[in-house]
């Protein structure tokens, strides 16, 4: 037998080896998770689509109307399949599994932007059924048998499905209506925050300089003001967010006073989220979000939240352009008003802007860890320019959408 | 009959030395190549009383005094087959702090309990609980540190794509209040001076 064919069948088996081997890895390692499936049916009734999702996990879930289209988003940490029946609907065109920074989309393109839905839910299994309808349609979806069965005492079905519509027709009608501004002093209790060469604390600046805000806006507008905190007390960031979309909050400010081991760093800025977003479906489902353009203020409340906090994973998202413009105008009004030098508007993953669903902010007055600054912003006048800079950022900000 | 089975015999015994020949000679090669790509500790394997050890360039990223950015800082490791291990030492090496007068944004008595990179390329890099609770944790503090461990990390090693932080091996949602580490992050290099 020549050498060469020798060589030949010799390199072929020991590839067979390599490829047996590896082939029995891949195994093992597709073994090792089974992944929740999401069943979609959707149907027509006579007046309105019903939308039926069911898996064999429970899962939490939150809505997001935009335009043509209504996004479900589901917490899903161990993946999550999307198994459609084929369908033909008058106003359903497409549903879609997307993936998200936190979890997985639901996304139902619709024939139209100006449709309502409602929804109703129950566990064990799971089964979300929504019914989308145009908003000319008379007829209006029957409650589903079990809506009621599952509710939280106190809160009847009808009333939830109704807020579902009266959220999402907001949305369209009567849109800019600014009426609630919620403040976020930064850190409280235990958590300190920054702290300065001189022992000053990001938490007590942070407090001050926030109700200073809210007495400014309470004398000059017709708004609500509601803080985040207003004692020297612990609360947990996703709280922050979650007490603004329970108080259907129009605009969110959050003071913080910074801090680095550059001892000479110094300044202030002004900060909107930047989403962390680390695949390319999640970049594309922000972006579609985000050209959504109209200031939408619609409130869903989830069914499986036994504390009934309203807190949508990745909510900021749909308010980026807004929360943009409002960084720049109040940061303006920073640098005209104090001092310190300019470092401009900047966009970070900041983890208490995420889940609010407004636009949304966080103001760094200046740096605490540098001495100067640090003595700055222990001073009552200090602390009274920036309260007053900001105050003005915000009712140019107001001024503008209230044009719009 | 006999001398077919022979002929069999003798084949499958000149396949079995054949295919171990050709292992051999595989494994033989790969070893010359990590042995290429790793360079050797210079000249001075005499003065060294043991073997030589094999050292790999990196750079690392400090701040500076001067600019709200991030600097290089080149800095030698050793080499290892273990891309893990190479990403410890290079994370050991940031939080000793630099060289060259440049500032180290983590905290000098923080530990690395672990670094694994996972097949999609996530780093991920447990730190023990030491890296909490500074005093210069405002934003820009907690960006200096998540970005001087990401964008180390991503620049020297080719497989990883993205880094997740954990403390004391499990998920935190901040160092101290405002970056959110739930995610992983990508590097980014626009917070690197040129
Ligand atoms: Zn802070």
């Amino acid at each position: 037998m020549p050498k060469f064919f020798r060589t030949l069948i010799a390199g072929l088996i020991t590839l067979t080896l390599i490829g047996a081997v590896s082939a029995s890895f891949a195994l093992t390692g597709k073994k090792a998770k089974s992944v929740p499936t999401l069943k979609v049916t959707v149907e027509d009734e006579s007046g309105f689509s019903k939308l039926q999702v069911s898996s064999n996990t429970n899962l939490s879930y939150s809505f997001k109307k935009s335009g043509n289209s209504l996004t479900i988003s589901f917490k899903a940490p161990s993946g999550l399949k999307l198994d459609k029946k084929p369908f033909s609907s008058q106003l359903v065109k497409s549903v879609e599994l997307a993936k998200s920074p936190n979890g997985y989309s639901l996304i139902i393109k619709t024939g139209a932007e100006d449709f309502t839905f409602s929804h109703s839910a129950r566990k064990n299994p799971f089964e979300l059924i929504v019914n989308l309808k145009l908003k000319g349609e008379k007829s209006s979806p029957p409650e589903s048998s079990f809506s009621t069965a599952e509710k939280p005492a106190g809160q009847p079905a009808q009333t939830q499905a109704a807020a579902a519509t009266e959220a999402s027709a907001k949305g369209i009608g009567s849109k800019n209506q600014v009426k609630t501004i919620v403040i976020d002093p930064g850190h409280g209790g235990i958590e300190t925050g920054a702290k300065g060469s001189f022992g000053t604390l990001e938490k007590d600046i942070t407090l001050s300089i926030s109700k200073k805000l809210k007495d400014d806006i309470e004398r000059g507008l017709k708004y609500r003001v509601v803080m985040t905190r207003e004692d020297d007390v612990v609360v947990p960031l996703d709280k922050r967010a979650a007490i603004a979309n329970n108080n259907k909050a129009d605009l969110f400010i959050s003071i913080h006073a910074n801090g680095s081991r550059r001892l000479r760093a110094s300044g202030s800025e002004t900060y909107f989220l930047s989403l962390n977003a680390t695949d390319e479906e999640a970049r594309r489902l922000a972006y579609f979000e985000n050209n959504s353009g109209e200031l939408k203020n619609e409130v869903s409340t989830n069914d499986f939240d036994d504390l009934k906090l309203i807190l949508w994973d990745m909510a900021q998202a749909a308010y980026l352009k807004q929360s943009s413009q409002l960084a720049e105008i109040v940061q303006n009004e920073l640098n005209e008003l104090l001092n310190t030098k300019n470092r401009g508007v900047k966009q970070a993953p900041f983890k208490v802007l995420t889940g609010v669903a407004c636009p949304a902010i966080l103001v760094e007055v200046a740096f605490i860890t540098n001495p100067e600054e640090e003595k700055m912003l222990q001073s009552d006048e200090f602390q009274t320019k920036v309260a007053e800079a900001i105050y003005q950022g915000l009712n140019k900000f107001l001024q503008l959408y209230e044009k719009q | 009959m006999k001398t077919k089975k022979k002929k069999i015999r003798l084949f499958l015994i000149l396949l079995s030395v054949l295919i171990i020949v050709v292992l051999i000679f595989f494994f033989g090669s790969r070893k010359e190549k990590i042995k290429h790509v790793v360079k050797p500790s210079g000249t001075s394997s005499a003065v060294k009383p043991t073997k030589t050890v094999q050292m790999k360039k990196v750079t690392l990223f400090f701040l500076s005094e001067d600019d709200n950015l991030l600097h290089p800082e080149e800095r030698e490791i050793q080499a290892s087959s273990s891309v893990n291990d190479e990403a410890k030492e290079l994370v050991e090496e940031l939080i000793k702090g630099s060289k060259t007068g440049l500032l180290g944004p983590i905290p000098e008595n923080t530990r690395v309990r672990q670094v694994f990179i996972t097949s999609d390329g996530t780093a991920y890099v447990d730190l023990s609980r030491n890296l909490l609770g500074a005093n210069y944790y405002g934003s820009s503090g907690e960006m200096a540190v998540v970005y001087s461990i990401v964008n180390s990390l991503a620049y020297n090693f080719k497989s990883v794509k993205k880094v997740s932080l954990l403390v004391e091996g499990n998920e935190r949602e901040t160092l101290g209040g405002h970056i959110d580490l739930s995610q992983p992050f990508v590097p980014d290099y626009s917070l690197v001076a040129r």
